[in-house]
C-alpha cells in the first residue's frame, strides 16, 4: 500500500499532492448495513420521557447518514428493519424483512426518510409503513448477506450493525436460534459488531453467539456491554462505522537490523469543505479536466521530457530535469528512525506544524512487533520520556522529526475504548519554522487583580469535550446542499437551523460574571494610572475595529520611524499601504 | 499633502505608526571580513586548513543571502591579500588589505567570484587594521541610506601580532556608529587554558593575545552576551542559526479578547510557530529554449463517457456533491449559504482544565502568541492576570477565533505562558467534531501474546538509558534540539540551487556531509547504545512476514466464506475478477476504456463478435490512450498491445496485428511518439513471424530488423514532417 501511495505522490508533476491523502480508489468501498429491529418493543418509550429504542437508532442512523456524506460520501450504507408485518426486499423472498434503502451512497432523499422516522411521528410513519410483525432474524441475516453480494463495486470493509431490545428474538425458539447463529456463522467474514439497546439486556442468552469474535481476542468482553445511552450509542457506532485505514506502513528501525513493522493513521484531520465539482449544462452530469502542455510557437504538444523546472534567484534563472528536483527531496527511505529518548517536559507545548499522526503496530508485516512495540509504550510512559524519530513518509519527501509520545489504553466505566494503545506522534519544528518576536515590556498583574480574574474563570468554567463543537461552516454548507437537492427552490430560511456553538453566549456569559468584570476593571484601572484611554475597556465586545488612541510627539515618532519600531494595531487596507508610505517619507523628509 | 481618507479619518500621527507596523525597514549592511594570510592555510594534519572552513562558512552565508532575496547589502573584505586596494592604504600603513566587494546586494556573481577568485594569500595583515578597513567601508558606504543595522564579520586565526594601542578608539568609534561585531575563529573562544584546544595544537602566542583583545572588544560592546557573538568555523557551517536570522518581520494580529460583552482587552498576535514554505515555486519551462513563455498549458474540460468528448468551459456550471446527489450551484446560492463571520474575534467561550485539553488533538499549521499591544500599560495587566490566573489554576480559556472578517471560525485553546521576560497567551486550534477519526485498535497490553516479559522490559529499559538524548544529571545538556536544525530540504535544495547557478553543466553535488551527520542519531548516543540494542534484538525475535498479497487482499474484498470448497471459490474469485471494474456495465459486449486488455481477452473468449472487429475496437482504444502523450497511457498501452500480440498468436491470425504495428510505427516520428516506441521495442513488441502464425508474410529475421530499423530512419523523417499528427489519419491507414 505504501508503494501505491508512493506510486501516486509523484504521478502529478505540477500539484504538490495533500501528503495525508489515503488513497480510496484502491481500497474499494465501504459498506455499512444497519439492521434495526421494528417489533412493537423498540417504540416503546423510556421511563423518563426518554426516547424509544427505535427512535435512538434512528437518531443514531441519521447522524450516520449525513456524517458519511460529509467525510467519506462514496460509503455505502443499507438500512434493513426486522420483525416487521410487511416484507420489502429486492427478490421478497424473505419474509418479514423491509429493506428501506438498499445499500447506496447515501443522498438528500435518504436523510430525509431517516429523519422521517424519527420521534412520535416516525413511529407512526413506520407503523404506517412497515407494522411489527413475527421475528426471523435468519432471514433478515440473509437478505443482509445478498445485499452486500448484490453490489456490483467493489467492496472493502464490510459491517453489519443490529440494533434491538430484545435479548431473546426467537422467544427461545431453539431451531430458530440455532438457525440464526449458523446463518450469523456463514456472514463472520462480514458482520461485525452489534449494538444493543437497553434495560437489562443479556447478551449471553442468544446475541453473543451471532456477533462475530472480534478482530482480536483481546477485544472480547469490550463492547459487550449493551449501551442505553443515545450518546454512547452513537459514540460506539460512530467509532465502528469507519474502517481503520493506514496511510502508510512502515518500518520503525530502532537501530541496525532491528525492525519493526507499524502502521501510520489519521486519528485527527481537518475536514475541509469540499471543492466544487463542474458539472455539463445539459445534463448536470460531473465532467473532468484534462491538462496538456502545448509549444506556444509551434503549437505541438509536449511531452514531459520537452519541459524542464526552473527558478529565478538574484536575476539568474537555474534551470533543472524534472528528475533533478524530484531527486533533490530524497533523504532517505520511507520509514521511522529512533534517533533517542528525551523526558516528556521536553516536549514544548508550542512546537505544533500539523495535526498529530497515530502509531500501531502491524503484527501482520513482521512478527514479534506488537511485542516489541507493547514493551516500548509501557516503558515510555512509565518512564515518562518520549522517542524522538526521524520520519520520512514516502519516497522523495524530505524527514521530519516527530516526537513520539505513549499513550496507554484508556476505557470508559462500560469498558469502551476512549484512548487506543499507541503512540501520538507530534512533528516538532525546524529552527526555520520558529519565528523570532519581540515580546513587548509590560506590566505584570498584582495578586488582587490575579485573584479576580481567578474568580471569572471559575465562574465560566466548563468541561471541554473535543467532539462538542461542529463546525459551522461545514454543517451550513451541507445543510444547504440538503435543502437544495431536496427542492431545488432553495428554501432561504437555513440559517435558523443551525446552532453555531463557536459563537459565545454572550448574555449568559454576562449573566455568570455579575459584578465579577466591572470589579476586574476597577482593579485593573485604580492601580495603573488612568491616563490612557479607559473607554477602550468599556466598549462593547467585538470593538476590536475601533481605533487606538495614541498620541506622540513628533520627535519621538521620527525616532520610532528610524528604529522601525513603531507598533500599533490599526487596520488598514492593503491598497492604501503604498500611499501612507510615500506620505510618510514625505512628510519626514521636511 | 494628506488627502486621502484614511489619514483624514485617523490624523497624521496614528497613520504613520500604522505604517511603522507594516512596513519593514529592516534593512543590514555587512562587511564579510576574511583573513586570507597565510598562517590561514596551515592545519594540523588531517585537518581542513582554516581558510578552506572560513570558506565555506563565507559562501553558506552569501548563498543563504542570495536565497533569501532580501535588501541586505553585503562588502567583502580580504586581508593577508597579496594585492592592496581599499581607501586608507598610505605609505606603509593599512597594507595587503583589499575591498574585494563594496556595499551592494549579494548575487551569484559574488559566489563565483568567492569559489574561484578568493585564494589563500602569501602575506599577513593585522585584523585590527583590516577591521579598521570595514568600519570605514561601513561608514563611507551607508552615507545617507537608513540601515536598521550595520554588522562586522570577522573570519581570522588571529595568527597576526597586533597593536593593542587603538583598541580603545577602535571600540568607541564601533559603539558610536553602532556597529555590531561577530568573530568567526578555528578555536573556541574559552577552549583555551591549560588544555590545548584545536586537534592538539595549542595556540601561538599571538593568537592568544588575539583572544584576549577579541575578548575585551566583545565585552565591552555587550558586557553580557558579547562572547555568544564569536563562534567557531564548525559550529558555524553546521548551525545556520547562529547567523542572524534572516526573516519575516512578524505580521502584528490586532484584536480584541472578550469574555461576555463588558470584559474586553486589546491584544495583538503573532504567528509564532508556522511550516516554513519555500518562497519560489518550480516553474515549467521549454528544455531547449529555457523560456517559461514558450510554454502553455491547456485545461480541457471531458465527459465521462468513453470517448472523453471535450465540452466548452463555457457549457459547464458548477455543483457540489451531496453524498450521492450532486447539486448544481448558482453563484447566488454560493453567496447565500457562505457562512458568515462579523469580523475578527477572539472570544473566550469558557474556561477548561488544561489536562481536558488533548496535544494529540491540536489541528491546524500554526501557533500564535498573544500579546497585548506595546505601551498599552492597562491591556498588559488586564491579561496578565488572565494568563496569571490561568496559569495557577492550570486552566486554559477556550476561544473563538476568526481571523478577518468572513474568515471560517475557529474554536482553539489559548494556554498561559509565563517566561522569564515575558508573558503572553500560546493559542492553537483545537478539532471540530467532523475532524475527529474515533477509530478504535486492538488492546495490546491486555493481549497475552504480546504482554513483554519483566525480562523483555529490563531490555528495553537499558536501551532507552543508552539512548536518552538530555542527561539526566548536571546540565540537562540536549544533544538533539530538532529546532536547532534547518529544515534540510531548503538546505539541500539550495545547495543544489547554487551549484547549478554557479556550474550549469555538471551535474549535482551529494549532500552536504554536515547534513547528512545532522540528521543522524548523534554519535555519542549510536555508540552506547550498541550492547543494549545488541540484547534487545535477542530478547525481541522479529520475522517478516511473507505472505501471498493477493489471497489475502481477494479474501478481504469478496469476504468470501472459507467454509466452501476451495474449487468454487477459485471460481468465485475468478468471476468476481472480471465484475470488479465493470462499474458501469453488467457485462463486457465492447472494448472498454478502463481495461481494454481484459475486455479484449474477454472478448475474443466469448466470440461473440468478429475477430477483426473486436482487433479495431481495442486499436481504436489504444489510439485513444496515445492521443494523451503522457507516461501513463503509454504504460496502459503496452499491455493492450500485449495482449493483441498474445490473443492473435492464439488465435492464428496475425493479420490484424502485424499491420496496426506497421502503421503504428510509420506515425510514431509525426506524432511524436518516440518515447512510446522505445517501450515497445524494449519489450520486443515486433511483429508476428512465420514460425508464431502460419499465415504471416514475416521471417523472425524480419520481425528483429523491424524493431531496430526503424530508430535510424525516424530521425529523418521527424526533422522533416512538424505536424503533430492526427489519430484520425493512422486509423484510415487501417
Amino acid at each position: 500500500m505504501a508503494e501505491w501511495n508512493a506510486y501516486y505522490q509523484n504521478e502529478d508533476e505540477y500539484v504538490d499532492r495533500d501528503e495525508f491523502e489515503v488513497d480510496y480508489k484502491c481500497a474499494g468501498r465501504d459498506s455499512l448495513v444497519f439492521l434495526v429491529d421494528a417489533s412493537k418493543e423498540m417504540f416503546i418509550r423510556g421511563e423518563d420521557g426518554e426516547p424509544s429504542p427505535f427512535d435512538m437508532t434512528m437518531q443514531c442512523v441519521h447522524s450516520v447518514y449525513t456524517s458519511k456524506i460529509i467525510s467519506s460520501d462514496k460509503d455505502l450504507v443499507a438500512l434493513v428493519f426486522y420483525g416487521t408485518e410487511q416484507s420489502k426486499n429486492p427478490r421478497n423472498t424473505f419474509e418479514h424483512v423491509y429493506v428501506y434503502h438498499d445499500l447506496d451512497s447515501p443522498g438528500a432523499r435518504r436523510v430525509k426518510d431517516v429523519d422521517g422516522l424519527r420521534g412520535e411521528n416516525g413511529a407512526q410513519v413506520a407503523d404506517e409503513t412497515m407494522g411489527s410483525g413475527k421475528t426471523n432474524l435468519v432471514e433478515a441475516l440473509w437478505c443482509c448477506s445478498n445485499l452486500y453480494s448484490d453490489v456490483k463495486l467493489r467492496l472493502s470493509y464490510k459491517r453489519l450493525m443490529i440494533f434491538t431490545c430484545r435479548d431473546t428474538p426467537h422467544r427461545g425458539d431453539c431451531e430458530r436460534d440455532r438457525q440464526a447463529r449458523t446463518k450469523a456463522g456463514d456472514l463472520k467474514e462480514t458482520v461485525v459488531p452489534l449494538w444493543h439497546l437497553p434495560g437489562g439486556f443479556d447478551v449471553s442468552l442468544f446475541f453473543c453467539d451471532v456477533v462475530s469474535p472480534p478482530e482480536d481476542e483481546s477485544e472480547l468482553g469490550l463492547q459487550m456491554e449493551p449501551c442505553g445511552k443515545l450518546e454512547d450509542l452513537r459514540k460506539r457506532v460512530r467509532a465502528k462505522e469507519m474502517k481503520k485505514r493506514s496511510m502508510a506502513r512502515l518500518n520503525l528501525c530502532l537501530g541496525e537490523g532491528m525492525n519493526v513493522a507499524v502502521g501510520v493513521y489519521i486519528t485527527v484531520r481537518q475536514t475541509k469543505k469540499p471543492n466544487a465539482v463542474k458539472l455539463y449544462r445539459d445534463n448536470n452530469e460531473p465532467v473532468h479536466t484534462k491538462t496538456r502542455l502545448y509549444h506556444t510557437q509551434t503549437g505541438s504538444l509536449l511531452l514531459p521530457s520537452d519541459t524542464k523546472r526552473a527558478q529565478v534567484y538574484a536575476g539568474r534563472q537555474i534551470v533543472m530535469e524534472k528528475d533533478e528536483v524530484d531527486v533533490i527531496k530524497k533523504f532517505s527511505d520511507p520509514g521511522l528512525e529512533l534517533i533517542g529518548f528525551k523526558p516528556m517536559e521536553r516536549l514544548k507545548l508550542h512546537h505544533h506544524l500539523r495535526s498529530a499522526l497515530f502509531i500501531y503496530p502491524e503484527e501482520e508485516t513482521v512478527t514479534g512487533s506488537a511485542c516489541v512495540f507493547t514493551a516500548l509504550l509501557r516503558r515510555c510512559s512509565e518512564r515518562n520520556v518520549f522517542a524522538l524519530c526521524k520520519y520520512t513518509q514516502i519516497r522523495n519527501s524530505s524527514p521530519r522529526f516527530l516526537a513520539l509520545v505513549p499513550q496507554r489504553e484508556e476505557l470508559d466505566e462500560g469498558q469502551a475504548q476512549i484512548e487506543a494503545p499507541g503512540f501520538h506522534g507530534i512533528f516538532l519544528p525546524y529552527a526555520d519554522d520558529i519565528r523570532n518576536l519581540d515580546a513587548p515590556q509590560l506590566p505584570t498583574a498584582s495578586d488582587a487583580q490575579v485573584d479576580k480574574m481567578k474568580e471569572i474563570v471559575h465562574k465560566l468554567s466548563f468541561k471541554y469535550r473535543s467532539d462538542a463543537f461542529e463546525n459551522p461552516v461545514l454543517q451550513q454548507h451541507y445543510r444547504y446542499l440538503e435543502a437544495l437537492a431536496l427542492d431545488p427552490m432553495a428554501p432561504e430560511h437555513i440559517e435558523e437551523h443551525i446552532e453555531d456553538h463557536t459563537v459565545p453566549k454572550v448574555k449568559m456569559i454576562d449573566q455568570c460574571l455579575g459584578s465579577l468584570a466591572q470589579e476586574f476593571k476597577d482593579l485593573v484601572f485604580t492601580l495603573a494610572s488612568g491616563k490612557l484611554g479607559k473607554e477602550q475597556y468599556t466598549e462593547e465586545a467585538g470593538g476590536a475595529e475601533k481605533k487606538p488612541k495614541v498620541e506622540m510627539s513628533e520627535d519621538e515618532l521620527r525616532a520610532r520611524v528610524q528604529k522601525g519600531t513603531l507598533q500599533f494595531g490599526v487596520k488598514v487596507t492593503g491598497t492604501k499601504k503604498r500611499e501612507l508610505i510615500d506620505t510618510l517619507k514625505a512628510q519626514l523628509a521636511k | 499633502m494628506i488627502d486621502f481618507p484614511l489619514c483624514r479619518r485617523l490624523g497624521w500621527h496614528q497613520c504613520v505608526a500604522t505604517l511603522m507596523s507594516k512596513v519593514e525597514i529592516n534593512m543590514t549592511a555587512l562587511v564579510l571580513c576574511l583573513d586570507v594570510g597565510f598562517s590561514m592555510s596551515n592545519s594540523a594534519t588531517g585537518q581542513e586548513p582554516p581558510f578552506q572552513q572560513a570558506k565555506k562558512v563565507i559562501q553558506k552565508f552569501v548563498q543563504r543571502q542570495v536565497f533569501a532575496e532580501n535588501k541586505d547589502e553585503l562588502g567583502l573584505v580580504l586581508f593577508g591579500s597579496d594585492n592592496t586596494k581599499n581607501n586608507l592604504a598610505k605609505d606603509d600603513q593599512y597594507q595587503n588589505i583589499s575591498v574585494h566587494r563594496h556595499l551592494m546586494i549579494p548575487n551569484f556573481e559574488l559566489l563565483e567570484e568567492i569559489q574561484n577568485d578568493v585564494q589563500p594569500g602569501s602575506q599577513q595583515a593585522d585584523w585590527l587594521d583590516a577591521l579598521v578597513v570595514c568600519m570605514d567601508l561601513l561608514q563611507n558606504e551607508t552615507l545617507g541610506k537608513k540601515y536598521e543595522r550595520l554588522n562586522i564579520v570577522m573570519l581570522t586565526d588571529l595568527n597576526t601580532p597586533s597593536s593593542p594601542d587603538q583598541l580603545d578608539i577602535i571600540i568607541g568609534n564601533l559603539k558610536r556608529a553602532g556597529i555590531t561585531l561577530q568573530f568567526f575563529l578555528p578555536f573556541p573562544v574559552d577552549g583555551g587554558g591549560s588544555n590545548p584546544p584545536h586537534g592538539g595544537k595549542a595556540l601561538s602566542r599571538e593568537q592568544q593575545q588575539g583572544l584576549e583583545m577579541t575578548k575585551k572588544v566583545m565585552m565591552s560592546l555587550d558586557e553580557e552576551d558579547g562572547l555568544e557573538e564569536v563562534y567557531t568555523f564548525s559550529d558555524a557551517i553546521e548551525k545556520l542559526s547562529v547567523f542572524k536570522r534572516v526573516e519575516k518581520r512578524p505580521m502584528a494580529w490586532p484584536c480584541t479578547l472578550t469574555i461576555g460583552s463588558s470584559l474586553s482587552i486589546k491584544i495583538v498576535g503573532y504567528k509564532a510557530v508556522c511550516e516554513e514554505r519555500p518562497r519560489k515555486s518550480w516553474s515549467v519551462v521549454d528544455a531547449q529554449t529555457h523560456q517559461k513563455d514558450d510554454i502553455k498549458r491547456d485545461v480541457v474540460y471531458c465527459l465521462n463517457d468513453d470517448e472523453e468528448t471535450e465540452v466548452q468551459k463555457d457549457d459547464t456550471i458548477q455543483g457540489y456533491r451531496y453524498g450521492s446527489d450532486i447539486v448544481p450551484f448558482s453563484k447566488v446560492d454560493q453567496d447565500q449559504m457562505k457562512y458568515k463571520t462579523d469580523g475578527k474575534s477572539f472570544a473566550v467561550l469558557g474556561f477548561t482544565k488544561q489536562s481536558m485539553i488533548n496535544r494529540h488533538q491540536f489541528v491546524g499549521t500554526q501557533v500564535l502568541k498573544v500579546f497585548a499591544p506595546k505601551d498599552d500599560e492597562h491591556a498588559g495587566v488586564a491579561l496578565s492576570g488572565l494568563i496569571r490566573a490561568l496559569d495557577d489554576l492550570k486552566m486554559v480559556a477556550v476561544v473563538r477565533y476568526v481571523y478577518a472578517r468572513n474568515g471560517n471560525p475557529q474554536v482553539g485553546a489559548a494556554f498561559p505562558c509565563i517566561k522569564e521576560k515575558y508573558e503572553c497567551l500560546v493559542y492553537v486550534q483545537l478539532p471540530f467534531m467532523e475532524d475527529l477519526r474515533q477509530y478504535s485498535f486492538p488492546s495490546l497490553e491486555n493481549n497475552k501474546k504480546y504482554t513483554p516479559s519483566e525480562d523483555q522490559l529490563s531490555a528495553v529499559d537499558s536501551l532507552i538509558d543508552s539512548m536518552m538524548l538530555v542527561e539526566e544529571d548536571g546540565e540537562k545538556k540536549d544533544l538533539f534540539k530538532v529546532n536547532h536544525i534547518p529544515n534540510p530540504q531548503y538546505q539541500r535544495l539550495f545547495q543544489c540551487l547554487h551549484h547549478r547557478a554557479v556550474n550549469p553543466s555538471v551535474p549535482l553535488p551529494p549532500m552536504d556531509p554536515w547534513l547528512t551527520t545532522a540528521l543522524q542519531r548523534p554519535l555519542a548516543v549510536a555508540t552506547r547504545c550498541q550492547a543494549p540494542l545488541e540484547t534487545l534484538k535477542k530478547k525481541f525475535p522479529l520475522k517478516e512476514v511473507v505472505k501471498k498479497k493477493e489471497l489475502k487482499t481477494s479474501k478481504e474484498l469478496f469476504g468470501n466464506s472459507t467454509e466452501e470448497p476451495d474449487a468454487k471459490k477459485a471460481k468465485v474469485d475468478e468471476e468476481e475478477d472480471f465484475n470488479l471494474a465493470d462499474i458501469t456495465e453488467g457485462s463486457i459486449t465492447q472494448v472498454g476504456s478502463v481495461d481494454p486488455a481484459r475486455d479484449f481477452r474477454t472478448l475474443i473468449r466469448q466470440k461473440s463478435l468478429p475477430f477483426g472487429e473486436v482487433c479495431q475496437q481495442l486499436t481504436g482504444r489504444i489510439e485513444q490512450l496515445l492521443g494523451n502523450k503522457n507516461m501513463n497511457y503509454y504504460i496502459k498501452c503496452i499491455p493492450c498491445i500485449q495482449t493483441f500480440r498474445e490473443q492473435s498468436v492464439q488465435v492464428g491470425n496475425a493479420d490484424h496485428y502485424n499491420s496496426y504495428i506497421q502503421s503504428l510505427k510509420t506515425s510514431i516520428p509525426v506524432r511524436g511518439l518516440q518515447e512510446f516506441w522505445d517501450m515497445l521495442v524494449q519489450d520486443a513488441l515486433t511483429l508476428i513471424n512465420k514460425d508464431e502464425v502460419e499465415g504471416s508474410t514475416f521471417s523472425s529475421h524480419d520481425a528483429k530488423q523491424f524493431l531496430t530499423a526503424g530508430e535510424k530512419k525516424e530521425e529523418v523523417v521527424a526533422a522533416v514532417v512538424d505536424d503533430t499528427g492526427d489519430v484520425d489519419d493512422l486509423l484510415d491507414m487501417m
